[in-house]
């Protein structure tokens, strides 16, 4: 913040407004340090309005699921990346991890421009000539000694990749770390389909997942979240039953209405066993599915009995349920639950979908999804590396050297090459090892398309000048290939932008394009070409159906416990691991910040005789990793679990030696295709060593205080209110006043808004309000990633977290249930935002009216009047209000990250108190937009980041007082609760109660 | 004398005497004292330097953690505001009910009330996030005409606080001006200079005592009701939120009989060294610490009834999160400083109950001890552990004090021991005239009135 | 140094002597007596009887006026800066009590504090006669007089059995 008497004449003020958007920053006296090396338009560009946003549409390469992206530019820098409305993967939403693209962007630990290796074979800074000339020169003296690795998903890149390639008579190794190969192998084993499906929620009454953590990593997670909320969610008739079948409750598990934890291993048997049993009671299975009776009939409930270890009651429960409810949907192959016998799992699960017949229904084949060649190919690579047959090797868009456990010999294979080259943004671990950088630019800097499914070619365009001297690697083939010459003398194309374009132009004359610069310019605005898949024939059973084995998948090592490293919803494979955002993001299920834990099972911590935070060793034939132990009730006894994605060796600042790595444990082993992530058997030891976990959670247990409701459907269809629901069910509901003293309380409110009207407050403003459904909301944390990159919330870090000082405006509240009370234990999810009370506790307790409540309802935090004292945090009775301890914006973005701040938002100073404010600026933005257009406000042009980043559509945002807007519906919704309603704060914000199949809530 | 000899409220000297032995505690300190003041300084000192690291860091040093956003400062703030009532409480309420014990001590009760006060007051400036800025809490007029929140209880606190600190100086001055002249006129050189300019041309001549004695007797009714409303202000500070633990109507009766309690509990930590320092043990006697330690037990008392009506009413009003906040205070992750406060205010103060207690110097001051260290806890168990378990149980946390809050705490007790002791050594600690006013003047025909 | 007021000064170790000095005083007629004590004495003040003092007018009207500033200053504020909290009435009544309250008291003490200021220097005491141990343990008494009368108030005087008597004044 600048000093006190700092004097602000004019130009310093016109600087300020300039870059703040408003004048809100100049009169805060805070983050106008942030102001260097101010550039004026000289010559105004036509499509920039100071103050006013620009947005582009791009596609997201945070993942293989290829979602569309709207990227909100203001004076030329990204500063938000929002889900595109029209692209058919993620419709308009965005996950975390796509949110976080942005730090990606501008990661003060990108590899700043191309570096070699020197005399003393240290990496220096060398120019682009040079590196291509080096790269040639390689390329030319290998021959077809050339290698390449790239995680770069279908599209035009990777056409002229294996082109390239394929020109050099190289090996070509699409890798990505989550591949879910098993998937794959038994779509070819069963419908003879080398592709993954694609899942169609909408339909399914009735969702069985086998260890697919769908809505973390699996697949396409936005994609499926909706799909899921929409299915699972209570639509006013009814919802589909979700059940979760796996060792470990992920964040996929705790929104399961039934958890179950056969044997690791034993899954397919299970799912061969619902497929006996759909045989056997259902009538309209498919007729060719008779083939499969011999082999199935082995898994009658004794075997699967046997096999699972679980009650043949429950199983038999799940048959029924299965077999009576259709359509269904039936999921397996999540990273989580690989083990050797993934793929006959997987297949069983193709097998159990196409006997409920679900396959072309809620199971559509004919996407041709593929995500690449899979670690079998990396291993073969890795076997001829070793042997010496590779000179040179190119590393794109992946990270072996992270996510190839160690105990194989891939990097002293990787060592074995003459040259290695990593096109790698950020100096990883791979990186970090190579010979030659060749930074590639980043998504949001490059032209590119992705290709994630037939029908969707997503394009990718520059929004802004590259942060840093990367370069395509699309133009650096195409140099190099000059330089080359010879086999490569084909590649012709002058940029990659120009052998984009012409592909574009292809398409567009394939699609009778007339003038196919509109047609470029149409595709650009809408984010590329979005058709119906081309109609698929529909699959059958292959003739390699019938090979399909229950039986249990071997286990290295003779520990006590099943080892499970399972997929981080954040760091993804790893490549989350520097991003602040989703270090600070508390892990869904744990709660846990900034570090690696290991999960037990309360029991056998007891057994162990340790406590949370207490550090144990894991040792596995591979080799051991120590990490703090978090008490975890929703894991089976004789497992314990660990997140992958942290224990970088390299890799910037804030992932560098933070956490372990959980793969240093599990052997690199092939599993027929696949790494198996589940597949050693660990022993336990205490190191004595002790430090406390920083997570964002206080107490696991709401202790019956009814902060999140939920009602069991049958009460839900009679349209019954949470009240009403406890009655029925017998149960006291949990309202404390009396109907006098209610009476009472109404009367003194009544008055009490007579006395109010005054001046501004004559209640002629819209009264913003916002309805948050538990029934769809998952907890995935999506919203509150937005809310920390609409908001500019710094992060505060693991020392802070520990002293519960994160800044979190909107947080997802996770308790448990059950699980010590002879219930099963579950987990419900709440997201914790101001609730921007009408009678809020926080603003009459403000000696200098800081906090106050604005005529449009909201209640206002004025950070330049704000002199700390805390007591509306204290008088808070949702701990929503958060203090700036200390001047935590001034550490949290280091440059380049600070250019991702939004200009319409102060960025807080020391010893003020900040919170929620119902995105306020993007409110006066359309109240402007309005005002400018003559006209009155319409339901959803006010959006807050949660409401527009929620992948399953839970919250809805507008003015209560407008009868049309689809809040005022969603509030008055029979489900309709208020969280401590007891204290009669009024808030703003309803929750409504979630739904859970059954007629016990 | 042989009216005063069944008299104990009346020390059995002459006029003459009473001035020389007053008198005698301004003359050339001992090693003793030195070494106090110069441990307090240095007391004072590690507290400015914390002071100065929290303005340089910010408030983070400290151990807060949210949802405790207050803890050791106010906990320190609200323990000297509560130490200052005792002082106005004897000289004030007692002189208005005549009674004749608090004649010896009031003077040094007064005066520690006036810094304990002034002590307190540094703390709404130390706590707050943007320290600079705390004058934003007045109602000044400034160039947008932004006023103060009137219906903050902070507010309320601001003004209460000022008030009392002006009137409990204002008291304590009126009251000095009579014993400054008397010390002047036993002085010589510079001293009589000062206490000459400082006594403001006193000379005790009737015109002047007539209407000395009447403002006087207003001054100490107008502070009677003050000394009562200073700390139920600042126990609305809590009474007034919503929050379980701090939401009680019977938080200003409760709050003011424990300032009262904790006060003389100070009140007798300070004068049982203090007299023997001064050599005044024949002016305050066994008799004035047993009179104080009844005091003590009626409010100690006071305070046990309230602790047991605070869990009885969580439990009564069934209200589970009143429960919790008490279930907590008593067995949660800081049950010790729970125990803590019941043991030294409630189990403790009921010693006094036997008179060879009351009347031993050493127990009492044993006990005064415990009394500080209870009425400490006190506050930091109202504050601290009903802020870390409130409404939602996601958002509980603990907080654990770091040096920055002991630092503070420190300096408080150095600022305040450093007046004290100044005090002490320049201005008499008794009251001279009104001591004299309790002995009557011989009478040549003899006999008493 | 102000001019010595002419006239005797007497000073007594024995309250009784004292009172019986200006009881006849006041007999003959002397009506501007001074006299020094260390503690306030009810004897004396009978000898003297002089009129209750005005101090409590002052406390009066401070205390008022007190009361009338709280209440003012936190509703015209509120009004003047109209901002909804809580819910609350912009000008809410209970909470501002509390305003009135202590500038009741402010007011009330400082107007006394001045009261008693005022009043002790409306009678100036300047040159006349004072004596160190009149603040110790001796009872003071100052008779202005002219020169001429000065012979006859000594010897009264010394019939009522002082410590000393002397004369002062040119």
């Amino acid at each position: 913040m600048s000093a006190p008497n700092e004097s602000l004449d004019r130009r310093r003020f016109l600087k300020v407004v300039g870059i703040t958007g408003a004048g809100t920053a100049a009169l805060s006296g805070c983050s106008t340090d942030q102001v260097e090396k101010l550039i004026p338009y000289l010559v105004q560009s036509q499509d920039q309005v100071p103050s006013l946003p620009t947005i582009y549409a791009s596609t997201c390469t945070e993942c293989a699921a290829g979602c569309g992206l709207h990227v909100k530019t203001r004076e030329a820098r990204a500063i938000k990346l929002e889900g595109n409305p029209d692209h058919p993967v993620n419709a308009g939403t965005l996950c975390s991890r796509g949110q976080a693209a942005l730090q990606g962007l501008y990661n003060p630990d990108r590899v700043a421009g191309p570096r070699g290796r020197n005399a003393a074979g240290k990496l220096t800074e060398i120019l682009w000539n040079e590196a291509i000339d080096q790269l040639a020169a390689a390329v030319k003296a290998a021959g077809n000694r050339v290698a390449v690795i790239s995680g770069a998903g279908a599209g035009t890149f990777d056409d002229l990749l294996s082109q390239w390639v394929a020109a050099v008579g190289g090996k070509l190794v699409r890798y990505q770390a989550f591949g879910h190969e098993p998937v794959r192998l038994a779509s070819r084993k069963v419908f003879g389909a080398d592709e993954l499906p694609i899942h169609d929620f909408s339909q399914a009454k009735y969702i069985l997942s086998f260890g697919a953590d769908f809505l973390e990593t699996w697949l396409a997670p936005v994609e499926n979240q909706r799909g899921f909320a929409n299915a699972h969610g209570f639509d006013g008739s009814g919802m589909a039953k979700f059940v979760y079948v796996g060792p470990r409750m992920s964040l996929t598990g705790i929104n399961a209405d039934q958890w179950v934890a056969p044997n690791p291993g034993s899954e397919a048997s299970l799912a061969l066993g619902l497929a006996n049993a759909v045989l056997n009671t259902r009538t309209d299975v498919p007729a060719d599915a008779a083939v499969l009776k011999p082999m199935l009939a082995e898994y009658g409930l004794d075997r699967v009995a046997a096999d699972t270890g679980l009650a043949p009651v429950q199983i038999r429960q799940l048959f029924d349920e299965f077999a009576s409810v259709g359509p269904s949907l039936v999921m397996a192959g999540g990273v989580g639950l690989q083990h050797r016998g993934a793929a006959d799992l997987c297949a069983a699960v193709n097998i159990l979908n196409y006997v409920a017949g679900n396959v072309g229904r809620s199971v559509k084949f004919g996407g041709g999804v593929t995500t690449g060649d899979g670690y079998g190919a990396l291993l073969d690579l890795e076997r001829s590396m070793a042997a010496g047959e590779i000179d040179v090797l190119i590393v794109h868009e992946a990270n072996p050297l992270y996510s190839v456990p160690k105990q194989g010999g891939f990097r002293s294979a990787f060592e074995k090459v003459k040259l290695t080259v990593s096109t790698s943004l950020f100096f990883d671990d791979t990186a970090a090892a190579s010979d030659l950088l060749m930074p590639n630019l980043h998504s949001l800097e490059r032209w590119d398309d992705a290709r994630p499914r037939a029908g969707v070619r997503g394009l990718l365009q520059p929004v802004m000048e590259p942060v840093f001297k990367g370069a395509a690697t699309g133009d650096v083939l195409l140099q190099v290939a000059k330089k080359v010459g010879g086999a490569l003398a084909g590649f012709s194309a002058p940029t990659y932008e120009a052998h984009l374009k012409s592909v574009w132009a292809d398409l567009g004359r394939a699609r009778g394009a007339t003038d196919l610069e509109a047609f470029w310019r149409g595709a650009l605005a809408k984010g590329g070409i979005f058709e119906p898949a081309p109609a698929a024939p529909p699959v059958r059973l292959a003739a390699t159906a019938g090979e399909v084995s229950g039986a249990k998948p071997a286990l290295d090592g003779d520990g006590e416990f099943i080892f499970s490293p399972y997929p981080s919803s954040m760091y993804h494979d790893g490549r989350g691991a520097n991003r602040p955002w989703l270090l600070e993001n508390p892990d869904p299920v744990t709660k846990i910040t900034w570090q690696s834990w290991v999960e037990l099972h309360p029991e056998t911590a007891r057994e162990l005789d340790v406590r949370e935070g207490e550090f144990v060793r894991l040792t596995s034939p591979a080799g051991s990793v120590e990490a703090a132990v978090y008490v975890y009730p929703g894991i089976r006894r004789d497992v314990v679990a660990m997140p992958l994605g942290l224990g970088h060796l390299e890799n910037g600042r804030f992932a560098k030696g933070r956490g372990v790595n959980a793969l240093d444990a599990i052997g690199a082993a092939d599993g027929q295709g696949f790494l198996p992530y589940l597949s050693t058997r660990v022993k336990l030891e205490k190191t004595g060593h002790y430090r406390k976990v920083a997570k964002t959670e206080g107490n696991p247990r709401e202790l019956g205080r009814g902060i999140t409701e939920a009602m069991p459907l049958a009460a839900a269809v009679k349209g019954l209110t949470v009240k009403q629901a406890y009655e029925a069910a017998g149960h006291p509901s949990h309202e404390i006043n009396t109907e006098l003293e209610v009476e009472a309380i109404e009367g003194f409110r009544e008055s009490q808004l007579e006395k109010r009207k005054l001046g501004a407050y004559a209640l002629t403003e819209p009264q913003w309000g916002m309805a948050i459904d538990l029934g769809r909301c998952t907890g995935c944390s999506a919203c509150v990633t937005a809310c920390y990159a609409e908001n500019n919330i710094p992060y505060v870090g693991e020392e802070e977290v520990l002293r519960g000082r994160e800044l979190s405006w909107m947080r997802i509240e996770r308790y448990f249930e059950g699980g010590d009370d002879g219930r099963p234990i579950s987990a419900r999810v709440i997201p914790m935002l101001c609730q921007h009370c009408d009678n809020a506790p926080c603003e009459p307790v403000c000696p200098v009216y800081a906090a106050y409540h604005t005529p449009d309802g909201l209640n206002g935090q004025v950070y330049n009047r704000c002199v700390g004292t805390r007591y509306c945090a204290n008088n808070c009775p949702y701990k929503v209000r958060y203090f700036n301890w200390y001047a935590y914006a001034k550490k949290a973005f280091p440059e380049p990250l600070n250019l991702q701040l939004n200009p319409d938002v102060t960025v807080r100073a020391r010893g003020i108190m900040e919170k929620c404010t119902f995105c306020v600026q993007r409110i006066r933005g359309a109240q402007h937009q309005a005002r400018l257009e003559d006209r009155g406000l319409r339901d959803g042009d006010v959006i807050t980041a949660c409401a527009q980043a929620c992948p399953s559509g839970a919250i809805t945002f507008g003015d209560m007082t407008n009868p049309d807007h689809r809040v005022v519906k969603a509030a008055k919704n029979h489900r309709g609760y208020h969280v401590l309603e007891e204290v009669n704060v009024r808030p703003a914000v309803t929750y409504l109660a979630k739904v859970v199949p059954g007629s016990e809530a | 004398m042989t009216a005063t000899t069944h008299d104990p409220s009346r020390p059995a000297m002459t006029h003459a005497e009473v001035t020389r032995d007053i008198v005698n505690t301004l003359r050339t300190p001992s090693r003793g004292y030195y070494m106090a003041l110069f441990a307090a300084i240095g007391m004072f000192l590690i507290g400015a330097a914390t002071f100065v690291a929290l303005l340089k860091e910010g408030l983070g040093l400290a151990g807060y953690n949210p949802p405790v956003f207050w803890s050791v400062y106010i906990t320190t703030f609200v323990f000297w505001v509560g130490i200052g009532h005792a002082g106005t409480l004897i000289s004030a309420i007692l002189f208005l009910f005549r009674s004749p014990w608090r004649t010896a001590v009031y003077r040094s009760t007064e005066a520690m009330t006036v810094f304990a006060v002034m002590t307190a007051g540094l703390f709404p400036i130390i706590h707050i996030g943007r320290q600079w800025i705390f004058y934003w809490l007045l109602p000044y007029p400034n160039q947008r005409w932004l006023w103060p929140n009137f219906k903050s209880p902070l507010i309320w606190d601001v003004f209460a606080i000022s008030t009392y600190l002006t009137v409990s100086t204002t008291f304590l001055v009126v009251g000095l001006v009579p014993d400054i002249a008397a010390v002047r006129d036993k002085m010589t050189g510079w001293r009589k200079k000062l206490y000459g300019a400082l006594s403001i041309g006193w000379t005790g001549a009737d015109s002047q005592w007539r209407h000395y004695s009447r403002g006087y007797l207003y001054l100490a009714a107008l502070a009677t009701p003050l000394v009562l409303s200073v700390h139920s202000v600042v126990s609305w500070d809590f009474a007034m939120s919503v929050i379980p633990g701090w939401h009680g109507t019977i938080f200003a009766p409760y709050f003011v009989a424990g300032a009262i309690y904790s006060g003389i509990g100070m009140v007798l930590t300070l004068v049982i060294p203090l007299r023997r320092v001064l050599k005044i043990e024949h002016m305050i006697t066994e008799y004035h610490f047993d009179n104080l330690a009844k005091l003590t037990l009626l409010t100690g008392t006071i305070l046990f009834y309230a602790y047991g009506m605070e869990y009885f009413v969580a439990w009564y009003s069934g209200n589970t999160f009143e429960q919790e906040t008490f279930w907590r205070r008593a067995f949660g992750p800081q049950w010790w400083s729970g125990w803590t406060m019941i043991i030294c205010n409630a189990f403790v103060s009921q010693l006094l109950w036997f008179r060879k207690i009351r009347r031993n110097l050493t127990s009492l001051f044993v006990i005064s001890i415990f009394i500080n260290i209870g009425m400490w806890f006190e506050r930091y168990v109202i504050i601290t552990s009903s802020l870390s378990n409130d409404f939602l149980p996601f958002a509980w946390g603990q907080m654990n004090p770091t040096w920055a809050d002991w630092g503070i705490l420190v300096g408080s007790f150095g600022w305040f021991g450093m007046y004290f002791l100044l005090f002490a050594r320049t201005f008499p600690v008794v009251a001279i005239q009104e001591i004299k006013e309790m002995i009557p003047m011989p009478r040549r025909k003899g006999g008493a009135h | 140094m102000a001019k010595t007021v002419s006239g005797v000064l007497a000073s007594f170790k024995y309250e009784d002597s004292a009172v019986d000095a200006i009881k006849g005083l006041k007999a003959k007629g002397f009506k501007d007596l001074t006299v020094y004590s260390a503690a306030p004495n009810h004897h004396i003040d009978e000898a003297l009887d002089q009129p209750v003092s005005w101090v409590r007018a002052f406390t009066l009207i401070g205390a008022m006026t007190g009361c009338a500033a709280g209440f003012g200053m936190s509703i015209w504020m509120a009004a003047d800066w109209p901002l909804l909290v809580g819910g609350k009435p912009i000008v809410a009544i209970p909470p501002f009590v509390v305003l009135g309250f202590e500038l009741t008291i402010l007011y009330g003490a400082l107007s006394t504090v001045a009261g008693i200021l005022i009043l002790s220097a409306m009678k100036s005491l300047k040159g006349r006669a004072y004596k160190p141990e009149f603040s110790d343990d001796t009872i003071g008494l100052f008779v202005p007089c002219s020169p001429e009368q000065r012979g006859a108030v000594r010897t009264f005087l010394e019939g009522t059995g002082p410590e000393e008597v002397t004369e002062h004044g040119a």
